[in-house]
This record gives structure tokens, sequence and C-alpha cells, in this order.
């Protein structure tokens, strides 16, 4: 009885001993702070004082109610997501079907593609910065096109493509190489009996590849979707948030109403609505994708 | 193997066309960091007449590279470290012990998995300075170690599915110890997982902004590149060919590093967005 109670206790100081750390790390980084910051979404706190005062729903209700600022950092993030995730998954999804497709050199389109997804995304926006200021005017210089004198960082109308093109160049090589993996997991005999019955190209396309790498679909999409919702680096050194405040996203406005403007215990606030935002978007969306996901 | 007809070998040409196109934008900043400013002002397509280097002694020297690089790589190299540390052990125990408590812990462990990193960073600096992690990169190395250890743990949680129970259980009946059964049998096999891990932890640590500009900002001497790149352009706001020095300087490790490493790169991001 003692023996088997002494293997017991070692079973568990060894069962902690390999997860403690983990455990340790994981609750210092992430979710005290997390949990914190559910509390401090109740409280009033400027950051630099102890004291934190608790005033219950009041910042939900200035968030709900009268923080216009938000509301447009909020629409603007919904926009930004909804086009890059659109854009994103439809050029990365069409450029790995080409690349999947017998070709030379794919393995060096591939890896050219991927390059800007190497570069961290506040030099993405400097290296844009300079494109479409100086790049473009010498751009204009030889070719006389329009499009080119367009103010795109400076204009509300044009920003948000502006925006969308860059985050699209940053982001589609990794896209890209999740869809290939995905379509070279669908069966070659399969496509080759579907040839044989007489689909064409397009039909193979949308009632057997399509299908099959669904699960790459759900994927990219999650992937896109929360990356969108999270918005932070290319607009902090792209644009800034301008011009006024146009390309505010919500991650720039919760950063901004604490290390900013020191309303610390608001900032919290926002902080778990973008929670429970991303939450309830990546739930709906891999409910409504895994739904389509067949098994081979 | 199949002939190319002459309508793929068209795709073919278009595509590299369009993957020059697409790499244009870093071509314009290599030769325009080499450019001086009124060679810029008047045409940014052009070559450089010749090769000005002092852009990059200037970048180098304002943006104090040689320090914040070394910053970058002890706070990349801590938190890599320590991620792959934890999360292998904890991956492995949790994998391999069935039971509903062992289960409850895998939960809370992957949990964060859902968090997004900006809906508790105000709390996670006043957690970080009551501990001392703020201000220096060994501190931000540590604080990575949480935040990368979620993923990392779900990848080895389901490799160690496919290694065999019984290449544990020899060991231990051997006299090893579980640490040592651990670190010299399971962990070796697992080496898949780690290149991923690895890789994608490193490529995030390295180019990340936000964490460090919150734990990092105030103390001048530990800033990583990405820091130090942001200081940098906003005393060049209009200097394009210091500007641009600077932003070869700063993305030349990564790039370094991706085309020596390209094929484990690619591979292991893809496995990690998979995995999710």
């Amino acid at each position: 009885m003692t023996q088997l109670r002494r293997k017991q206790l070692n079973r568990g100081l060894v069962f902690l001993l390999f997860t403690l750390p983990a455990f340790a790390a994981i609750l210092v980084s992430v979710e005290i702070p997390f949990l914190m910051s559910v509390v401090s979404s109740f409280t009033k706190w400027n950051g630099l004082d102890k004291a934190q005062t608790f005033i219950g729903l009041e910042n939900y209700k200035e968030l709900f109610l009268d923080d216009q600022d938000m509301w447009k950092a909020f629409g603007f993030t919904l926009r930004l997501t909804l086009g890059s995730v659109i854009a994103v998954n439809l050029c990365a999804l069409l450029l790995a079907v080409i690349l999947d497709s017998d070709i030379k050199g794919k393995n060096v389109l591939r890896a050219a593609f991927y390059v800007p997804n190497i570069i961290s995304l506040i030099i993405i926006g400097y290296i844009w910065r300079f494109i479409f200021s100086a790049g473009f005017d010498s751009f204009y210089q030889k070719t006389g096109w329009e499009i080119f004198m367009l103010s795109w960082l400076g204009d509300v109308n044009i920003v948000y493509f502006s925006v969308l093109l860059v985050s699209l160049w940053h982001s589609l090589g990794f896209y890209l190489v999740v869809y290939i993996a995905g379509l070279q997991t669908v069966p070659r005999d399969l496509i080759e009996a579907s040839m044989i019955d007489g689909a064409n190209r397009t039909k193979r396309f949308f009632r057997i590849t399509l299908p099959l790498i669904m699960p790459s679909i759900t994927v990219c999409v999650f992937h896109s979707l929360s990356n969108g919702l999270k918005a932070f680096d290319v607009i902090f050194s792209l644009t800034n948030g301008g011009p006024g405040n146009t390309t505010t996203t919500i991650a720039l406005d919760i950063y901004r109403t604490a290390f900013v403007i020191n309303r610390f215990g608001y900032g919290t606030a926002k902080s778990v609505v973008l929670f429970l935002m991303i939450l309830i978007l990546s739930i709906l969306q891999v409910r409504v994708f895994k739904r389509r996901e067949v098994e081979v | 193997m199949k002939k190319h007809s002459l309508p793929a070998t068209m795709v073919t040409i278009v595509l590299f066309i369009l993957a020059t196109a697409y790499l244009y934008p870093l071509f314009l900043v290599v030769i325009n960091s080499f450019k001086t400013f009124s060679e810029i002002t008047s045409n940014v397509l052009a070559l450089p007449k010749r090769l000005v280097w002092e852009n990059f002694q200037n970048a180098f020297k304002i943006m104090n590279y040689p320090r914040y690089f070394l910053n970058t790589l002890l706070a990349t190299t801590v938190g890599v470290c320590g991620v792959v540390l934890v999360s292998s052990l904890a991956g492995y125990k949790l994998s391999r012990t069935k039971t509903r408590y062992s289960f409850i812990m895998f939960m809370i462990l992957i949990a964060p998995m859902m968090i997004p990193f900006h809906s508790f960073m105000i709390s996670l600096v006043k957690v970080a300075k009551q501990l001392h992690l703020i201000g220096s990169p060994l501190g931000l190395g540590v604080l990575y170690w949480g935040l990368g250890s979620s993923l990392a743990l779900f990848m080895y949680h389901g490799a160690v599915k496919s290694v065999p129970q019984e290449l544990d259980d020899c060991a231990l009946i051997d006299g090893a110890s579980p640490l040592r059964a651990f670190f010299q049998i399971i962990f070796p096999l697992l080496q898949p997982v780690t290149v991923s891990v690895v890789v994608i932890n490193t490529m995030w640590m390295w180019n990340d902004f936000l964490l460090p500009l919150l734990v990092l900002s105030g103390s001048k001497k530990s800033l990583t590149l990405q820091l130090a790149a942001y200081n940098f352009f906003g005393l060049y706001k209009v200097e394009w060919n210091f500007a641009m020095a600077g932003v070869l300087l700063t993305i030349l490790p990564a790039i370094l590093f991706y085309l020596s490493l390209q094929r484990y790169i690619i591979k292991g991001m893809v496995a990690g967005a998979v995995k999710t």
C-alpha cells in the first residue's frame, strides 16, 4: 500500500517537474495579465498610481455609447479585415494553383513570393512609405500615369487601398505556401479519374480540388481573419492611423488609449472587447468552414 | 516526364515577370540605399552612379547597430531556447499522461492560443514591471517563454503521439531518470517539430515590435533592432538615402537567415499554421 502510494506520489512529482515550467511561464506572460485586464476594465486607472478605483460598467458604457473614435477604428478594422481576407485568399489560392501545376522553376517562384513575409511589418511600412512618395514620383515622371500622382497615404478615400495593398504584399507568400502544401495532399488518382470521366479544368477545380483543400482554406481564412482584426505594426509605421483618424485600427486605438493618453482602465475595457470580438468571429468562421470539409 | 507545352512555358514566363515586379520594391530599396540624396530626388529608378557606402556607415553608427543587433540576438536566443525547453517537456508529459488532471492542465496551457496579444498587453507591462523583466533584452526573452509556449506545446503534444511509448519504458527500465530518458531518447526524435518551433519563434521574436516597444523603449541601451530602426526613421523622414540604408541593415539578418535555411523555414511556417 505504502509502496503504491509512494509510486503515485513519485509519478505526480515527475508530472509537475515536466509541466510546471510551461505552466508558470504561460501564467505569468498571458493568463494572469489577461485576468488582470478583465478586472481592470471595471476600474479607473491611470497606470502610474497604484490605486485603481472601481467604477463598475462605466468604461463599457462610455465605449459603447460615446466613443466615436473607437467605433471609427472598429469600422475601419472590420473593413480592412474583410478586404484582406478576400484579397489575400483569392490571390494566394489562384497563384498556388498555377504554381502547383507542371511548370519550371516553381520552387524559385515560391521562395521569391515568400521573401516579403520574412521582413518585419514595421520595416514593410517604411519601405512602402518610400515607394508611395519618392518611388511613385519617379514612376509618374517615367510613365505619365495619373495613378502615380495620387496621394496614396494622404487621401482619405485611397489610403484604405494602400494599407490593403501593403498587407497583401507582405502576407501573400505565407498563405501561398500553406495553399501549395494543401494542394499537394490532393490525391493524383482522383484528378486522373476525373480527367478520364471528361471533367474540364474548371469543373475539376471546383468539384474535386476545392472541396479537398477545404482544410487549408479554413486555416488560411482563420489566420487572415485574426491577423486583420489585430492589425497594428503596419499601420503604426505606414500611416500611424492617419490621415486624421481614418486608418486607426482597434489595436492601435487600445495602444493609444493606454500608453499615450494614460487611460489604462479604459484601455483594458477596449482590449476585452477586442478579445471577445476575435473569439466570436473566429469560432463562427471555423464552424462554418469546418462543415464544408470533406474526407477523402 | 511530360514535355513542357507552349502554354506552360508562357505561364512560366509570365510568372517570372510577376515575381520580379513583386520584388521590385525591395530592389528599389537596395539601389537607393547606395545613392546620394540628390540622386534619389532626381530619379528613384536609376541605378546609383557610384556606390555611396557612407550611407551605411552613417546608419550603422547612428542606429548603434552592433549593440542593438546583439540585444535582439540575446532576446531571441533566450526566448527560443526557453520556449523549446518548457514546451517540449510539458507537451511530452501531457501527451503521455492520460488522466483528467493532465487534460485540464493541457487545456489551461493551450487556451492562450485564443487570446490575442493586444487584449492583455496593458496588464502584461504591469506584471513585467513587478517582476523586473522590463528594460533588458534578457527580460524580454523571458517574457517570450509564456507567449510562445502554447502553440509550441500544442505541436509537441501532437508529435509525441507518433513516438512509441515502449521507448520511454525501455529507457526507464534501464534505469534512466525521467528527465534523462526524455532528453536522450525522446527529444532527438522530435527534431522535425523542434525545427518548426525554432523557425516560427525566431522569425516572430526577431521581427516583433510591439512588445519590445512596451517593455524596452524606456531604456536607450537595451533596444532591439526593430526599435532602433523605428527611432532611426523618426530622425530621417526625408533623407531617404540614410533611411533605406537603415532598412537594408535591419532586414539583412532575416534575409540571410531565410536564404540559408529557406526550405526549413517554409516547411516550419506551414507546419505551425496548419496545427492551429
